[in-house]
Formats: structure tokens, sequence, C-alpha cells
């Protein structure tokens, strides 16, 4: 880890324990099954009663576009930190770059269009990831399967909450190729079959920061 | 950061702007437009056209519930295939009950299932399975993305970005299985506008794609529409 270390341009912090890391795993995993996903039925009543949009609206486009951009942005340089690392080669070496290149793409498509909204493109923030993060690819693939339906239930979260429909169709798109994404680390973790998941689920704005502050991102 | 993506701007992701331009017709001449028109025939009202485009999107659920259920009941698959066949086919079911649930709840009348054909070898092996499967998926994805800032509703917009990303997954488990690396290899999945919809569809609805009326054309008449 030494070697991977002072390569890195972001603090791998030892403060965040394995343990509290995987805390945050578990949780974001009991939150998810929490929100049930037994069918659409479900997933109407709950649009319905709870309504996970309802929770981005206060932000504005212009905020909701500049939090997905730092999603982006944890995503892009935990992906090329695990590409850097060595612990992967062939095709799971070729996947990992192209989800990299994928959320670094998003992220300069989102900077883009806060540009055009006239909105301050958000410093990068300083990111931390547990201790042992990309030591090996088991356990750069287990924080991979929590990062994607995190990314997920933002934009999916977020969608209906938006008032410019270019912004929408941009978010849509993201939202399906982060979809994508967690069918492939299920791959890459050998779950079989892989698409696993008959309705994608939203996550309300407050788990989506509780989920990502232990990584740095603190908006 | 060597970035190999062409990226677009949001602008350029937004290809539908307007409902006029999803609904736009392929003129007379596309098998497609001229049955879909039948669909939206005497439905021009605002609050209308949420009940539209989940109508359209339950006959494209139908359609893949169709195909996967007939590829299970073919008997060819095995091993990888075979399971992720069976999801496909219980997903695209509970895409078409939630649909019709949806529809319901509105008080709007769910379309009846069409009857689709498809190619005479169509299920003859895994392989012609898989490249049909491989033609269908990213047609769903494309029409949910295109049809996605038309919705009014927020709540009918969450559903269908739910099922969007699930047709997205479906692309990447079949790119598995075909042996296409990387599994995912989109930053940015690509809306379809109704036209490309349709035409992509046609051929499997016989001419006919739906029971609401429009001239029926010929299979073949189909394919060549949607193919030249």
């Amino acid at each position: 880890m030494s070697g991977v270390e002072s390569r890195v341009p972001i603090g791998l912090d030892r403060e965040t324990s394995r343990r509290n890391f995987l805390k945050t795993a578990a949780w974001t995993g009991a939150a998810l099954s929490a929100m049930g996903i037994g069918g659409f039925g479900v997933a109407v009543r709950r649009a319905e009663a709870e309504g996970e949009y309802k929770t981005y609206e206060g932000l504005g486009d212009a905020a909701i576009v500049a939090f997905a951009y730092q999603l982006e942005l944890l995503e892009g340089t935990f992906y090329a930190e695990g590409v850097k690392a060595g612990i992967f080669k062939d095709a799971f070496l070729e996947q990992i770059v192209a989800i990299r290149d994928h959320e670094m793409a998003h992220a300069d498509a989102l900077a883009t269009t806060l540009g055009q909204l006239g909105e301050e493109v958000p410093a990068t923030p300083q990111f931390t990831f547990p201790g042992g993060t990309f030591g090996d690819a088991a356990t750069f693939l287990e924080l991979a399967a929590t990062f994607e339906p995190v990314g997920i239930g933002a934009y999916q979260g977020a969608a209906p909450a938006l008032k410019s429909k270019d912004i929408l169709a941009a978010a849509i798109s993201i939202h399906n190729a982060e979809c994508q994404h967690r069918c492939a680390i299920n791959i890459l973790n050998l779950i079989n079959p892989p698409n696993d998941l008959a309705f994608e689920v939203a996550l309300p704005l407050q788990k989506v920061q509780a989920a990502v502050k232990p990584f740095g991102i603190t908006g | 950061m060597n970035n190999n993506i062409n990226v677009p701007g949001a602008h350029e992701l937004a290809r539908p702007r307007t409902r006029r331009d999803f609904f736009k017709t392929l003129a007379v001449a596309g098998a497609g437009a001229t049955a879909t028109s039948a669909l939206f025939a005497g439905k021009a009202s605002a609050k209308t056209d949420d009940v539209d485009i989940a109508n359209f999107a339950l006959t494209l659920e139908y359609l893949e519930a169709d195909f996967y259920a007939r590829a299970l009941d073919a008997g060819v698959l095995s091993g990888d295939a075979l399971g992720v066949v069976q999801n496909l086919e219980s997903h695209e079911s509970q895409h078409v009950d939630a649909l019709v649930g949806l529809l319901d709840s509105v008080g709007a009348t769910p379309v009846e299932k069409p009857t689709f054909t498809f190619p005479a070898d169509a299920f003859s092996s895994e392989g012609s399975i898989l490249d049909l499967a491989a033609t269908f998926e990213p047609v769903g994805v494309g029409a949910y993305l295109g049809a996605a800032p038309l919705i009014s509703s927020p709540d009918i917009l969450a559903a269908a970005g739910s099922i969007a990303g699930v047709e997205g997954e479906h692309v990447v488990a079949i790119n598995w299985l075909l042996g296409v690396v990387p599994y995912a290899n989109e930053a940015f999945p690509k809306a379809l506008t109704l036209d490309e919809v349709s035409a992509a569809v046609a051929p499997f609805m016989g001419g006919e794609m739906l029971s609401t009326g429009g001239p029926k054309l010929s299979a073949a008449e189909a394919y060549r529409l949607a193919h030249v």
C-alpha cells in the first residue's frame, strides 16, 4: 500500500477505519433493502407517499448539478486509483478503465453545464478512502458495489426535481450509464446472473449526502 | 486524466426537444409511424401525454417480455445465458405489470398486448436469441431516455427512470454473454425519438403495431421500411 500511497494525489485517510467504512457500506445496503424493491406498485406508492425527488426540490438545478459533479469526481478518482493500483488485468482492467473514463466524462459534461448556467464549478474535494481500498481487487470491488447504487439513487431521486428538460435529459442518460456500471461491477464480483434487479432504487438527498460524506464530499 | 470519450453537452443529449418532436411521425411513409399515430389519435391534450408515453412503453415491455418468454420456451438456452434470460423475462414481465398498474391507477386504459411476430430463426439457437436481444435492449433504453424529458408527472418520471436503468443493465448482461468487453461501454447512453423506436420495433409488429388501427403491412414491407 505504501507504493500506492506515494503515487496517489488523494489522501488515504487512516482515520477512516475499515470498520467505519464497512458500517457505511452496510448502512447503505440496509437503506437500499429497506426501500423495498418488491415491485413497481411499491415503487409508485413510495414515490407518491415519500417522493424522493421532493428532497431535491429546494436545491435548484445548479446545486443539483454541482452536487452530481462532485459525485462523479469521487467515482472517477476512485476508479482512476483502482487502475493505477495495478490490481486488475485483462477484461477486468478494461472495464475499470472504461468506467473511470465514463465518470470523468460525466464530470466534464456537468462542469460544462454549470458553465452554461453561469455557475462556478466546485473545487475538487479532498477525497479520502479507507486504508486498503486499493490493496486488492476484492476490496476495491466491494466498495465499487456500494458506490454505484448511491450514484444511481442520487440521479434517480433528483431527476424529477430538475426544472430544465435539457439537464434532465443529460441526467437520465448519465443515470443509465451508472446502472450499466452497477451491472458490470456485478459481473466483476462474479454475481451470476448479473442483471439481478427489476427496478432501480431512488435515494433521498439526505441519504446520498450521508453515504458520500465519509469520502470527503461535505456539500 | 486522458478521456477518450467525446463529451456531449446537455443540449446535445436532449434530442427530442418537444412533445411534437418526440411524436413526430415518419410522415405517411413509415410503417411504425402510421401505426403509432393511431395510438395517439384523439389524445392530444397535455394531460394525456403521460398516458400515451406509458402506453407506448407498455407496448415495448410487452414485446420484450413476449420475446424472452418464447426464448425460454425454445429450450435452447443453458448455463449463464439461461440465468440471464430468466431474469430478463421476469424483469420485463414486472415492468408490464407495473405499467398496467400505473395506467389503471390514473384511470387510463392500458393497451392490449399486441400480437408479435419474430424472424423464423429467432429462437433456433442461443446465438440468434442473444443477437436479437442485443438489438432490443438499446431500443428500450433509447425509448425511455427520449421520453423522459416529455413526462409531466414527477411520479411517472421517477418510475420511468427506475425501469430505464434496468433496461441499461440488460444491455450490459447481454454484452457479457456475447463476449463484448468492456461490458458497460457507453458514457452517455443514447436517447431515441419515437420514429426511431417505431421503426426499430415495426418488424416485430407485423406492420400492425397496435389493434387501434392503421393499415396492415406485410412483415416484409415493415422490414423494408424499417431498414431502408
